[in-house]
């Protein structure tokens, strides 16, 4: 600011003749020069204006310079406004001491010389005019502060309402790695308050298994001043674990200084449980495939040995005890037999599917096992709502649904009901037409501990009798048929009932009016 | 069981059987002879189709997995020579195997003597009709 302002320079002297005297003396100044012919008057214009420098004359009648100096300096406003006194006696060291003690600035002796007077006005003018100008300075300096304060708030409360806003817990901590800050996701996920997850309270709720490599791989991370990332469990409020990738970024300022990190937690359980299921598909398919292989090798040598123990069945050299050796062995080999059959039972008996009717198929079924239904004492209940035609391969169909009714009448070894639905269906997801078969016993029941392993090869709770195979290849056959099996097994006081439900696709059915498509059992 | 009487001349019907191991083969021919069927033996496809140029074979029973020529080439060039001559595939898979539509009838080893005997008998019965 070099612009002139003319800053107000109060006269005070009961003399109008002096006032004009001084108003010649300081008119190069060009300053605004106010006149007052008394205390009372220069009170008045004080109150009015902002006055820089007062020029006054000790002597004057009602209120003399002093008294007037004293309620100029009681006023706050003008605590540090700048007085000039002139006086016309001769003034001691004291009297002028006196003067300073009241905050008067200076004193001008009469004579008055001009331009002394002139150069001590300009000075106070001038400190005046440069104190303003600093105030200004401080004023816009203040403004601009709380300007940009409240662009900082609003910043910080849109950041908050984004950090609440994703779908991750999310959180914040100083540059020492003291978490001081949360997003609603992660407490309205683990149901902690503030309190108990600050600073490093969170540790609490990750997983035992995970707790000491994520708390030393962070540290690591905050000295380093390096990201982080790292796979765990967090626990939610209702105490169960889920799975999390967490990541901690470091925030700088402009000068490079980690002013705090910013980390996420997302959540990957249902990604991990995608991922392991694939894991043990793909390790079951590699299972299934060995135990083909090593069945199909199995399968050379062993038609060898049944036709030589058939041969020997009637030979005239054997005794009656060699017979019965050679029958047991007989017997024995039925069963690898039936083992490899199991292992390698995609046979398909043509090369084209064929109609398949599903309640003959069934029918079938329960006449082989119409035996066994009777022994066991087994009341036997149908419900078939539909033929159930769908296009496919006969014999590896009906193996499916032998197996899991053969299960079903293996757990009834005492007696029971066994339920057999057959009706039309679609998925519910994407409106896929086709058939429901509904095999319901009410034995043994499943124990939940085996519920996720019975469509495992090899698992088997008949000991001796199963090969551990059935509901395995089972499941494998209706899945080349982008079918569903499913079951469910309640157990309650002693009571149980199993349901095995398959869902197959009748997408390829043969179209209604095609009546002379060949119907196979 | 028996041979088949046909226009009141007792022959009994002649089976080729074809597979490169030795006694697989052997004893397949002893359950068949035991059946009332009269057995030739062939190591290969190609002592196979010797046999039939020189003999009167009503069935020819070949292995799938052989070395050279696999079961369904054979049945091809005993097909493309000699179509009234029906042939079976015999396999230690259960999975029928690729191109063995080319022969008439497919069987898994693991079905035993008993059903091999009855799906013989069966099947040449049909064939006779």
């Amino acid at each position: 600011m070099t612009v002139h302002e003319p800053v107000n320079i109060l006269m005070v002297d009961d003399q109008p003749g002096k006032l004009l005297s001084y108003e010649a003396i300081l008119d190069p100044l060009r300053e605004n020069l106010l006149k007052a012919n008394s205390g009372r008057q220069a009170l008045e214009q004080l109150l009015k204006t902002d006055i820089a420098v007062v020029l006054m004359d000790v002597s004057m009648p009602d209120i003399d310079g002093f008294q007037l100096a004293d309620m100029i300096r009681e006023h706050p406003r003008f605590q540090k406004t700048a007085i000039i006194f002139i006086s016309a006696v001769h003034l001691s060291d004291l009297d002028q001491l006196k003067g300073y003690e009241r905050g008067a600035v200076d004193y001008v002796s009469v004579p008055v010389i001009p331009e002394l007077l002139r150069a001590k006005v300009s000075v106070f003018a001038e400190l005046y005019r440069k104190t303003q100008q600093l105030e200004n300075l401080n004023r816009e300096l203040e403004r601009r502060v709380a300007e940009r304060t409240e662009e900082l708030r609003e910043s910080e409360s849109q950041f908050r309402s984004l950090a609440n806003s994703i779908p991750q817990l999310a959180w914040m901590a100083d540059p020492g790695g003291s978490i001081s800050w949360f997003n609603q996701r992660w407490y309205d996920y683990t149901g902690s308050s503030f309190e108990q997850v600050r600073g490093d309270g969170w540790s609490s709720l990750i997983h035992p298994d995970d707790v000491t490599r994520v708390a030393r791989g962070i540290e690591n991370s905050w000295k380093l001043r390096e990201p982080w990332e790292d796979t765990f469990q967090i626990r939610g409020k209702g105490g169960n674990y889920r799975w999390f990738l967490s990541r901690a970024l470091p925030i700088h300022d402009v000068n490079g200084k980690i002013v705090r990190w910013f980390g996420t937690n997302t959540d990957i359980t249902e990604r991990k449980q995608a991922e392991e299921a694939l894991i043990k598909s793909e390790r079951l398919a590699a299972m299934g495939r060995l135990a083909g292989i090593i069945a199909h090798e199995i399968n050379n040598p062993l038609e060898a040995i049944s036709n030589a123990f058939y041969l020997l069945r009637d030979h005239p050299s054997l005794d009656e005890e060699a017979r019965y050796y050679s029958k047991l062995a007989e017997q024995e080999l039925s069963r690898v037999a039936h083992i490899t059959k199991q292992t390698l039972s995609f046979y398909r008996e043509s090369q084209e599917p064929v109609q398949v009717c599903f309640s003959d198929l069934l029918d079938n079924i329960i006449e082989l096992q119409s035996r066994r239904l009777k022994l066991s004492n087994i009341v036997f209940e149908k419900r078939f709502q539909t033929q159930g035609m769908i296009q496919g391969y006969p014999g590896e169909l009906k193996q499916v649904f032998l197996n899991i009714i053969a299960n079903a009448v293996q757990a009834m070894p005492s007696g029971g009901k066994l339920r057999i639905r057959l009706a039309k269906s679609s998925v519910r997801t994407n409106g896929i037409e086709g058939v429901r078969v509904s095999v319901y016993d009410n034995g043994a029941g499943i124990p939940p501990e085996h519920a996720n392993r019975i469509f495992e090869p090899f698992f088997s709770t008949k000991q001796m009798k199963g090969t551990g195979l059935g509901l395995w290849i089972s499941k494998g056959i209706i899945q080349k048929y982008q079918g569903t099996i499913r079951f469910r097994s309640l157990s309650f006081q002693g009571y149980a009932a199993t349901c095995f439900s398959v869902f197959i696709p009748a997408s390829f059915a043969t179209k209604p009016g095609d009546a002379n498509a060949a119907v196979v059992a | 069981m028996n041979a088949t009487l046909k226009c009141g001349n007792p022959r009994k019907r002649v089976i080729l059987c074809v597979d490169d191991e030795e006694n697989p083969l052997m004893l397949r021919k002893r359950v068949l002879q035991k059946a009332g069927y009269h057995v030739l033996t062939a190591r290969s496809g190609t002592e196979g189709l010797q046999i039939a140029a020189t003999e009167d074979v009503d069935l020819v029973l070949s292995d799938y997995l052989m070395p050279s020529m696999n079961g369904a080439e054979f049945a091809a060039r005993i097909k493309a020579l000699y179509p009234q001559i029906p042939v079976m595939l015999l396999s230690g898979v259960n999975e029928i195997p690729p191109n063995s539509y080319l022969a008439d009838a497919f069987l898994s080893k693991i079905e035993g003597p008993d059903n091999l005997c009855q799906y013989v008998a069966e099947f040449l019965k049909s064939k006779s009709l």
